[in-house]
């Protein structure tokens, strides 16, 4: 790693003025498991470090409209380990519980989860100096992309968003709460997360280099059911190669309203309407799930190797609204 | 760069039958110590954190040594420019390692090492090695085995051909075997290249007094690494020591010092201090070896009546920048006319090297897969069909035999047809195959002391991977003596100890075991040689078991080991042994059997468990051993589904060199495993053989057999992963091939 | 692969490389060793480093004092300055699990912790878990069931363990399967490592036929 000074800040104040060195790049570290791996590899060379985990909130309180206020300085264990979030967002729970390895769940938080860069096998290599890294090409298209997005494909950039958690924020309909030296904004999860073009495609979020991240907050979810379904090649510390998160409002049998929302397959968080559509109105069933699966895969436009996650996206769909409708779709377990 | 072979070790002259020593020092028939659990002997100082590994030898005055690598796979370095590197405060010594201007200049794969410096702490040695200014004239390169056969490719290496054809191998006549064949399968299988892994880096501490060099080495071979320094360095032989206590890991990539040892001495050198030099993962992955890939099309005919009649094989392979990518083929199974012609096809990759069994995965799985189809084709049982392909069984052959007694054990008769018919997207499935390999060893040799305070010490220049050989050298010595494992002391992975082989090949149980028995023997008849006439005895009526000496036919004359050593009184025993023909022998045999669940929704393999019959001679430490299968399974299991060294097509550069995207199996990863060691008589009277590699071929095989059976469809390559299942399941829905 | 004339194809990497090495070459080096701003790391948004720093850390119940810089990772810090070379690094990205340290009573992967950030908390570490002579549980555990075989991962498998009975002190196969996910065996030792930690929690009778 290139040598970096090393702040502490105690305060959301002092954080936000630790970030704000003129011509030099100030980066927050909370967990750090990303932030150290990717200066390791010079993906980043910050001058300044800011230890962001004394002065963020790492508390996960009611809110008065019924929903929780979370703490982006959350360890990812005790988000998995809150009966409020479970019995509230089940979903939230089931990524988070997915979310790396005991260790990694341990010291990682929500907002550096959120927050964390590509996966992309070209980002992490210094060789590759691709877009992102203020290069000229994506290495993606023509390479080894068995693992890059099969939505959202219109370039500059194939990253899937690496974040278990946004996918079930998105689908609960967070907002976050960020702080800047204006002082404080919130942003729909939904629109939090950003599609690149050539302008923002060293990010992958609306967050500026001087703000950070506070919280998330969870609106009352209201009376819904929640599906959230994950396929992984290893059962062990592995990256998802497709999920969903599903959340459906019932009006008896019948859905009302729907909201599918696909991880790892594509830079951001895929909201899948084509699904929802195929959703509203129908009966909750196991031939509603698989059409449902059908249209939310009918948009996909995959690269040259990654085909094969069409087939595993559409299962994750089907299988998470299956276990919506009580139908304890299979888990395959070693 | 280390070659793939079979058996390793110091060659003496070929002996004829048991000699008079082997005679002599016979194994007991019924061992008070041998062949029992007895626990590892630095288990605590490993889970203590006490064992230091050459990673962790910290000596004073010690420095960090760092290699510039090439970043291009193909590149000539045309300039090093070591000044801002060596302005850096902290640094201690810069050295060039490619010169520019001579042939050695061509880098020939990403990684490829050309200069290095050593710097007060590992973070300036980071620093500095980024400060080293080397300029490169990029060559075209190959970055896989279709681009290095394709016309008008460019050449890997300056002036080099791509390719390397072999001469045929053949047997019979094709001709008249295809004729009799009522059915003929014609297809192309694939293995991939993986990397060993270890999780200990390779390198090394390496410390100068005067002319004399200390290096504590990670490394599977102490006396070839030691003749690897001398002769890289120049120097005698006898100015070198190497130290191995604890090493982690090698998997076979370990024999000798590399480029990274040979740059960390002269490094050492020119700073005046001790350098440690380790690589980092990356550099682990790119520069210390991998098993090569194997690619053949074969076409093979088998009779009506379930014989194999043809087998006519076009391979290929690439072990990277001009290594060599062979293996048998076809494997185990009798083809009575054959053909095989091996094209070795070079790539801009880092070399491969001996990779635990080299070869022989590879062989077997391009044979397994066939043998499933080809059971089909005559509507038999695979384990039948195999059975009635077998060479003759002989002791060294006995799959015939292990079929039998691992179907039953594994329930084998409970296998469904190919295609699980059962409804649901989870679909189970059952597969088996076959695995041999060499094993014995010769050459060990060991020095035994034994003091009047009835202390044992037993010396062997030999070194443990995790294999248990410390273990091994106490359990041969105090069986030998008759005392507990606790009493003696086991010294090994110094080069001030006796010459002994590599530990490769699964050869170090059977090249030490009989050195050590006959040192022990030899020692042990010192002792008896000096209370002897106290006893009223002539030495050969003396026993020693149970920590006493006594007479055999009256074991109330005699006394404790303690007693009688207390006679050597200035004269303690120092005796040496050396192997000798008649403790050991050659050739294992071995089958696994597997059960897989697969998702064919998700294209997602689980295995549920794994049975194995193995043999491998006499069992000396039965708890090391059966731990040795256990690894060799996960090995497979890690070939066979996650593990795969991916290079970008377009520019060469491996994508995955770290342990996030280069997939390794975890323990939610791995099934039940049984293990049934072939303790028989005739297996013992074979003396010891090996075991390290064995159980590690074929588990890949059984378990792509085992997704066979499950999912109707054949996957002809591996890696298992989701992307070849589903491709296979698509295309025989819509009518592909079989 | 034909050197790329077609403009339609992107060009070499090899350009941006070349780009990136000189940028790399004059790129200010910010480490110093000697004399850098000394300030307590703790309070306020006080700003240390790039050079070295005093700090002590809390290692086994002892106080370990050292200089870094704020880049040397915790692994680095207790393997290199202190001499504490149980813990083992094996990726060095936060993967295999062979730098596990239990950090304030939670596993952590020492190599993607900062020295600087442990300042104040309680590091427990291999080189500390036994009581003199006396294994841990955990170790005796691996130790009568040979869950190791080179012993490279075990330190961080061990730590692993430990932490996981703490937590869950009869914990299902299920519970020690994800517990100890976080670490990886390359010898495959996976199935006695499973047998160890079943033992060290009284819930897997030691057989008792391993002698020594």
């Amino acid at each position: 790693m290139k040598a970096f000074e090393y702040a502490n800040p105690t305060t959301e104040k002092d954080v936000v003025s630790a970030l704000r060195i003129d011509g030099r790049i100030a980066l927050p570290m909370a967990g750090g498991m990303d932030l150290v791996a990717r200066m390791k590899d010079y993906v980043t060379s910050p001058d300044r470090i800011v230890n962001v985990k004394n002065a963020l909130d790492k508390t996960i309180v009611a809110t008065p409209d019924g929903g929780l206020k979370i703490g982006a300085g959350v360890n990812i264990v005790d988000l998995v380990e809150n009966a409020q979030v479970a019995k509230l967002y089940p979903a939230v729970v089931s990524a988070a519980g997915e979310v790396g390895t005991p260790q990694i769940r341990n010291h990682g938080t929500v907002g550096g989860n959120v927050n964390q860069r590509p996966r992309c096998w070209y980002y992490r290599a210094e060789d590759f100096v691709c877009y992102k890294k203020g290069g000229n090409r994506c290495f993606s298209p023509a390479g080894e992309n068995q693992y890059h997005a099969i939505f959202g494909n219109e370039g500059p950039s194939h990253i899937v968003h690496p974040s278990s958690l946004a996918v079930p924020f998105v689908a609960y309909g967070a907002t976050f709460r960020i702080v800047g030296p204006n002082g404080e904004r919130t942003v729909a999860a939904s629109e939090y997360f950003t599609m690149p073009n050539m302008q923002n495609v060293k990010k992958e979020n609306v967050l500026a280099d001087d703000e950070i991240l506070t919280h998330v907050m969870l609106p009352a979810p209201g009376n819904v059911k929640s599906g959230h379904y994950e396929v992984r090649y290893k059962e062990s510390h592995d990256w998802p190669l497709a999920f969903s998160t599903v959340v459906l409002t019932m009006n008896g049998n019948t859905i009302r309203a729907a909201r599918v929302v696909l991880g790892a397959v594509a830079p951001v968080p895929w909201r899948s309407t084509d699904a929802e559509q195929a959703l509203v109105g129908k009966t909750l069933n196991e031939a509603t799930a698989v059409a449902a699966a059908e249209a939310a895969v009918k948009a996909a436009k995959p690269l040259s190797r990654n085909g094969y996650k069409v087939q595993i996206t559409k299962t994750a769909v089907k299988r998470a609204i299956m276990q919506i409708a009580g139908l304890k779709p299979v888990q395959l377990r070693a | 760069m280390a070659k793939a072979q079979e058996g390793r070790g110091a060659q003496p002259p070929a002996a004829s039958g048991p000699t008079a020593n082997a005679k002599k020092y016979a194994w007991p028939p019924k061992p008070a110590v041998l062949s029992t659990r007895v626990k590892r002997l630095d288990g605590p100082d490993k889970v203590t954190g006490k064992a230091k590994y050459s990673f962790d030898i910290n000596r004073p005055g010690m420095i960090y040594g760092k290699v510039v690598r090439s970043p291009h796979p193909h590149a000539r370095v045309t300039a090093i420019d070591l000044n801002a590197a060596k302005a850096l405060p902290g640094v201690r010594a810069a050295i060039v390692w490619k010169e520019p201007g001579t042939p050695a200049a061509e880098c020939k794969y990403q990684g490829d090492p050309v200069a290095a410096i050593a710097a007060d702490t590992e973070e300036l040695a980071e620093d500095a090695a980024r400060l080293v200014k080397v300029t490169y004239d990029v060559m075209e390169h190959v970055a896989n085995v279709e681009q290095a056969m394709e016309n008008g490719a460019p050449a890997w290496a300056a002036g080099t051909a791509n390719t390397r054809k072999g001469n045929a191998e053949e047997n019979g006549n094709l001709d008249d075997g295809f004729k009799q064949a009522a059915h003929v399968v014609e297809q192309t299988y694939a293995t991939h290249v993986i990397t060993h892994v270890c999780m200990e880096t390779h390198g090394c501490v390496c410390e100068w007094d005067g002319d004399k060099l200390t290096a504590w080495v990670t490394t599977q071979g102490v006396h070839g690494t030691k003749d690897g320094f001398a002769q890289g360095l120049k120097i005698p032989a006898t100015n070198v020591r190497v130290i191995t206590q604890y090493m982690g890991g090698g998997f076979g990539s370990k024999f000798g010092p590399d480029a990274q040892g040979l740059i960390c001495a002269r490094l050492a050198k020119e700073a005046g201090k001790p350098v440690k030099l380790f690589l980092d993962r990356k550099e682990e992955h790119l520069d210390s070896g991998n098993r090569p890939s194997a690619y053949a099309k074969i076409k093979a005919g088998v009779s009506a009546d379930g014989k194999l009649t043809a087998f006519d094989a076009q391979s290929w392979g690439t072990g990277g920048a001009g290594a060599n990518s062979n293996f048998p083929l076809p494997y185990i199974y009798n083809f009575p006319n054959r053909r095989r012609v091996h094209t070795d096809v070079f790539i801009n990759a880092g070399q491969q090297r001996a990779m635990r069994a080299p070869g022989h995965p590879q062989g077997c799985f391009l044979t397994e897969i066939l043998m499933d189809e080809l059971a089909d084709r005559v509507r038999m049982d695979p384990v039948e069909f195999r059975i009635k392909n077998l060479p003759e069984a002989n002791l060294s052959q006995a799959w015939g035999e292990y079929f039998r007694m691992g179907a039953k054990a594994f329930g084998w008769e409970k296998r469904h047809a190919t295609g699980d018919p059962r409804p649901g997207p989870i679909k189970n499935g059952f597969g088996v195959s076959a695995h041999r390999w060499g094993g014995g060893g010769r050459g060990g040799r060991a020095h035994c002391d034994i003091a009047s305070d009835g202390s044992v010490v037993m010396k062997v220049g030999t070194q443990d991977l995790g294999t248990g050989t410390r273990t091994m050298v106490a359990m041969l010595t105090a069986e030998t003596l008759g005392l507990p494992v606790s009493a003696v002391t086991p010294e090994i992975g110094d080069t001030n100890y006796p010459v002994c082989g590599a530990s490769g090949g699964s050869t170090t149980a059977a090249s030490i075991s009989p050195a050590i028995r006959i040192a022990a023997g030899k020692a042990r008849d010192a002792v008896f040689a000096k209370v002897a006439p106290e006893l009223g005895a002539s030495a050969d009526d003396l026993v020693a078991e149970n920590g006493r000496v006594f007479v055999k036919t009256n074991a109330s004359k005699g006394m404790t080991w303690k007693d009688a050593c207390r006679r050597l009184g200035a004269e303690p025993v120092s005796v040496d042994g050396e192997w000798e023909d008649g403790l050991s022998s050659t050739g294992t045999s071995g089958v696994q059997f597997t059960e897989v669940d697969v998702d064919i929704e998700t294209g997602i393999v689980k295995v549920k468990r794994i049975l194995t019959v193995q043999d491998c001679g006499l069992i000396l430490s039965r708890l090391t051993a059966e731990s040795q299968v256990y690894g060799g399974i996960v090995g497979s299991l890690n070939f066979a589904l996650f593990e795969d060294r991916i290079l970008d097509r377009v520019t060469g550069h491996m994508v995955n060199p770290n342990m996030e995207s280069y997939l390794l199996a975890g323990l939610s990863d791995v099934p039940k495993i049984d293990i049934m060691l072939v303790d028989s008589p005739e297996q013992r009277g074979r003396g010891v053989i090996g075991i390290g590699e064995p159980p590690t071929v074929s588990t890949a095989s059984a378990i792509a057999n085992a997704v066979r059976n499950a999912t109707g469809v054949t996957i002809r390559s591996l890696p298992l992963h989701p992307h070849r299942i589903l491709a296979a399941i698509e295309e025989q829905k819509s009518g592909g091939t079989l | 692969m034909a050197k790329n004339k077609d403009p339609e194809k992107p060009e070499p990497i090899n350009q941006s490389r070349r780009q990136f090495l000189k940028a790399t070459g004059v790129a200010p080096l910010a480490a110093s060793v000697a004399g850098a701003a000394i300030a307590e790391a703790q309070s306020g948004a006080g700003i240390v480093g790039p050079g070295e720093v005093p700090i002590e850390l809390m290692v086994n119940g002892k106080r370990v004092a050292l200089r870094v810089e704020p880049r040397v990772t915790l692994l680095n810090a207790i393997r290199n300055r202190a001499d504490l070379t149980g813990n083992k690094r094996g990726c060095d990205r936060g993967v295999c699990g062979a730098c596990t340290m239990i950090i304030d009573g939670k596993t952590a992967y020492a190599c993607s912790t900062l020295a600087i950030e442990t300042v104040g908390k309680q590091i427990r570490t291999v080189d500390g878990l036994a009581d003199g002579a006396k294994l841990h549980p955990v170790q005796q555990a691996f130790c009568d069931r040979d869950a190791l075989m080179c012993g490279f991962c075990t330190p961080g498998f061990v730590m692993a363990t430990v932490a996981l009975i703490e937590k869950h002190p009869k914990p299902t196969p299920e519970q020690v399967k994800k517990g100890l996910d976080g670490n990886i065996c390359r010898c495959g030792t996976f199935v006695r490592i499973m047998e160890a930690a079943m033992t060290a929690s009284g819930q897997l009778a030691t057989r008792g036929v391993t002698r020594g």
